[in-house]
This record gives structure tokens, sequence and C-alpha cells, in this order.
């Protein structure tokens, strides 16, 4: 019987069509994501403006970046965001993870409204802050001076400008909230039971058996949320300030479409990003370096 | 005493919830609300709770200032030809790589697991050097071609977990009684899937509904727009008529958040399916 089996399964022609559905996936990739991808490593190098040949200029786009006044503008703004956002945005999703991860109706729904500003489209969401962020008739003034506070001019400062946009991309976190919910559940239940018998604090709870079995996830979502950076910065800047105001808001992402789309410089585009991505990557290694020389956990 | 203390910490932990839920909620609220007040009308010196007077006409002058029901149009034909590509790419791929030999599949994993971690921003370029080669640039086709490449390397990693979790001997079976490839795949696999399948839709989905940066990097002729960018152009004719930008931004939040509200239970309230809800 075994046997048959096997000679029939050989027979067929399964494995090869099998590779046929591969292909379209593979193929696709390929052209539209990892070609695209090399290709703009590779005009780093070169003089290119989209039309005719590229010319290899060596690193001279890399020179010309260092000595740009917006490549260092907007190197700090990115870097301010990174700072702010990333931590802010996954201890967010941490902490409301571990407060809604009740079982129950009622905590299903409280779910459902923390992730709904996640599903929101990027355009629509823009406009609903702009309005939110208007300094005199904006809600979230009426709000704070109804509180009694001082309302901030939002977008029209540098500093609250940046603040604003790091704000309103802290209630789009629901793609973090779910993955740890998600980890949450692998954590077995025995271990805080365990602890409750042997009196340990919650914070206790919280440091030596919560933290370091979601570290994999964290750290995972650490790369992701630095990586996202790179490009959910775009449409808010686009939309509510146009990099504004004195550039306080020309994150990478901007500055990479202005000089591609509006200079048609290709190779100093692709130079940028290039940069960018080397120093996300040390990034990502260094705080790889740090976790593993702290502790030691099995993904 | 103790049973006592953990009440009030289940009351503190309800009461919590609920702030926060509102907290989230606001913003969009405060949409709705800022969405029916009069057009033109004085805006509000004081917090706005509630509208007595709805003005409901915003909605349709929507349509009015710009030509929003073609832009919604082709929104919808984008949506129409990216999601079943992307439905039929990756969930093909996803059984391939649940099917294949295991040094095949590690390595189709790890290349959509790198796949994941190139930024938007590093194919903005050469995507449009292929769109013009292609001569597909200014056409609804260049919103369309990622989903060749099944939109996200996830999808075809969820689809290819979904099939892994299918005994081995459903497909086997299938196969002695003569099915290829193909008829396993859509008589055997596919049905047995049908929560990735509705996943993958709402993702998809929502990505291509949403997708902003494609039409401004590779749109120009205004008869291709789509809704994003008739958003913005709203915007731009007139920032300040604050209620008609709100009925914009409804308008197009609203079909995702119906699908968003009607499939919230399987992800949000069954906590087991929540790793299958990874959005890119």
């Amino acid at each position: 019987m075994a046997s048959l089996m096997q000679k029939r399964l050989r027979r067929d022609p399964y494995r090869l069509h099998l590779r046929l559905f591969l292909l379209p996936f593979l193929i696709g990739s390929l052209v539209l994501v990892v070609l695209p991808a090399l290709a703009t490593m590779a005009v780093a190098f070169t003089e290119y403006n989209s039309i005719g040949v590229p010319s290899w200029v060596g690193l001279e786009n890399f020179g010309r970046l260092m000595r740009s006044d917006y490549v260092r503008i907007s190197m700090v703004n990115t870097a301010i965001f990174v700072g702010l956002a990333v931590p802010l945005r996954l201890i967010g999703a941490l902490g409301l993870a571990m407060l809604l991860q009740q079982k129950g109706r009622l905590f299903g729904w409280y779910r459902a409204a923390v992730y709904l500003p996640t599903v929101i489209p990027e355009v629509a969401y823009a406009l609903i802050w702009l309005w939110i962020f208007n300094p005199l008739y904006g809600p979230l003034n009426l709000a704070l001076g109804w509180l009694g506070l001082d309302p901030p001019a939002w977008l029209a400062t540098p500093v609250t400008a940046r603040l604003a946009i790091v704000l309103m991309l802290s209630f789009q976190i629901g793609e973090g909230f779910v993955v740890l919910l998600a980890g949450m559940q692998t954590i077995p239940k025995s271990f805080y039971e365990a602890a409750r018998v042997d009196g340990a604090s919650s914070w206790q709870t919280f440091t030596r058996i919560t933290l370091p079995l979601l570290a994999p996830w964290l750290l995972l979502l650490t790369f992701r949320d630095l990586i996202l950076s790179l490009q959910n910065t775009f449409t808010p800047s686009f939309v509510l300030t146009y990099g504004g105001p004195y550039y306080a808001t020309t994150f990478a992402p901007l500055l990479i479409y202005e000089i591609a789309f509006d200079f048609f410089d290709f190779g100093l585009a692709a130079a940028l990003l290039v940069l960018i991505y080397l120093v996300m990557a040390i990034i990502v290694l260094s705080v790889l370096n740090l976790v593993q020389s702290r502790t030691e956990f099995d993904a | 005493m103790r049973k006592r203390l953990r009440l009030i910490g289940g009351g503190l932990r309800l009461t919590t919830g609920l702030l926060v839920s509102i907290v989230f909620i606001l913003p969009l609220y405060w949409a709705v609300i800022a969405s029916v007040r009069e057009a033109g009308a004085p805006p509000p010196a004081t917090i706005a709770w509630w509208e007595p007077d709805p003005h409901w006409e915003n909605f349709a002058a929507v349509f009015e200032i710009v030509p929003m029901a073609k832009y919604m149009g082709n929104s919808l034909l984008v949506v129409a030809g990216a999601v079943p590509i992307t439905l039929l790419v990756s969930s093909l791929a996803g059984f391939a790589v649940s099917q294949i030999a295991q040094q095949t599949r590690d390595w189709v994993i790890n290349l959509s697991v790198a796949m994941l971690l190139i930024p938007s921003a590093a194919v903005w370029l050469f995507r449009f050097q292929l769109l013009v080669w292609l001569g597909l640039l200014d056409s609804l086709w260049a919103l369309i071609v990622p989903a060749f490449a099944a939109s996200s390397p996830l999808f075809v990693l969820l689809f290819n977990w979904n099939y892994r979790r299918i005994p081995a001997e459903t497909f086997d079976a299938a196969r002695l009684d003569g099915a290829g490839a193909w008829t396993t795949w859509w008589r055997v696999a596919l049905p047995l899937s049908r929560p990735t399948l509705i996943g993958v839709t709402v993702l998809a989905f929502v990505l291509y509904w949403s997708d902003f940066i494609s039409p401004v990097l590779y749109i120009y002729n205004p008869d291709w727009y789509t809704m994003p960018i008739g958003l913005q152009l709203l915007n731009q004719v007139g920032s300040t008529n604050w209620p008609v930008l709100m009925a914009g931004s409804l308008i197009m939040t609203a079909p995702v958040l119906v699908l968003f509200l009607l499939l919230q239970r399987f992800f949000l309230h069954d906590l087991s399916l929540a790793g299958l809800f990874d959005r890119n």
C-alpha cells in the first residue's frame, strides 16, 4: 500500500505544479520588490535623473548629503521622531494589552475601541487630526482650555508640530497591541499562579515573568516600528504640515520624495535612502547586542 | 479582605478600560460632530459634544466640490482588481510553500521575512521606473501591480500557516483519489481556510482602499485619481471648510469601519486568532 502510494505520488506532476504555484509570487516579488530595492542601492553611487543612463560618480552623492542642511535637519527630525514615537507606541501597546487582556464581552469591545484608529485610512486620519489640532477652534485646544490648561499652537510651531505627529501616530498602535495580546496568551497561567503563591508583588510579576517572556515579541515590534517609521510619517507630514513649520516635520521619507520626484535627482534620493537604512541597521544591531548581553532568552 | 481587594481591582480595570476606550474613540467622534455642523457657520467657541441641528447635506457637498464619485469609482476598480489577484497569488504560493520540501520552504519563508523588512520608500524610485518601462505609469494598473507580488509577503505566510495546520492525510487522500495540485488547492485547501481568506481579503481591501502614497507617486491624470487623492484635493480647495472635509474623511472611512465592526470579534474577542492579524 505504502509503495503503491509512493509510486503514484512520484509519477504525478504534483511537485512540478507546486513550483508553478510559487512562481507568480516569486517573480512578482523579484520584479516589484527585490530588484527595485537592489537597483536603488546601486543608483546611490550614480548620477541619474530617471531618463537616460546613470553615470558612475562613486561616493559623491554621499558627500552632497553630508554638506546639505536639509539632510541634516531631516535626519535630526527623523531621529527625534523615532526616539519619541517608537518607545511611546511600544509602551502604549504593551500597557493597553496588559490592561485589556481580560476575558469578557465588555473587554472585547474595549479592545475594538483601541484598534479603531488603526483602521482609518491615512489621509482621512490626517485630515481628522488637522481639525483636532486646529489651534483656535480645534476640539483638542478647546478641551484643554476647558480644563484650564494653556493650549499650544500645535502645527504652527516647530517643537509642537513634531509632538503633534508623534501624538497622532501613537493612537495607531492596533498592530502592536494585537501582537502583544497574542504573545501574552502564550504565557502559561501557572507561572502567574506560582508567583501569587510565592507572594510576588505585581511589579515583580511584571519584571520577572511578563517582560522576559514577551521580550522576543517586543524586539520584533521594535524592529518593525523602526522600519515603519521610514514610511508612516510620510502622509501626516505631507497632508498636515508639508514639512513645515521651518522644516520641523521634514522627515526622511518626505525629503526623499522631494529629491526624487520634484527634482528627479534619483541618485541623491537613493543615497539618502541607503544612508538612513544603514543608520537603522546600526540601531537594530546595537539593540540586539544590548538585549543579548543583558538577558538570555530563546525565541 | 483579599476578595474585596480583587473586586476593587476588577472595578478599577473596568473603569480604566472604559476611559481608554473613550480616548481612542474621541478623534472619530469629534470628526462626526464636526461633519454635521453648518458649513460656513462661525467656528465653535466652546467644545461641542453634540450637534442639535445636524447638516447632513455636507456629505452630498463632498461629491459636488470635487468629482468624488469618479474617484470613488476608481478606488473601487483598484480594489476589485487588486484584492482577487492578491488572494490568488498569496493562497497559491502559501499552498505551495506548505507542501514543498522543507529546504525550499525555509528558503521562501526567509525571503518573505526579509522582504517584510524592506521599507516601501526603498522601492519608490524603481517602481516608478518599472512602470514607465511597462507603460503602466499614470494608469490604475500602477496601483494594482503590487497584487502580483501578493501585496505583502505576510499574506503568503498567513496562508502557509493555515495550510500547515491541516493534517497532511487530508491532502494525501485527495491525491490518491487522483486529484492534481490545482484540484487539491481549489477543492480541499481553499474551503478549509475560510478565516484566513476573510482576514487577507479585509487586510488587502484596507491596504488598497487607503493607499495614498502610490497615487501621489504614480498618478498624474485627474481621470485616474482615487479617493485618497480626492480628499487631499478637497483639502486644497477649501482647507477651512471643516464640515465638508470631515464629511469626506468619514465617507472614506465608512467602508473600512463597517468591515472592521463586522469582523472585529474574530480577532479581538477570540484572542487565539489574534496572531493572524498583523497589518502591513
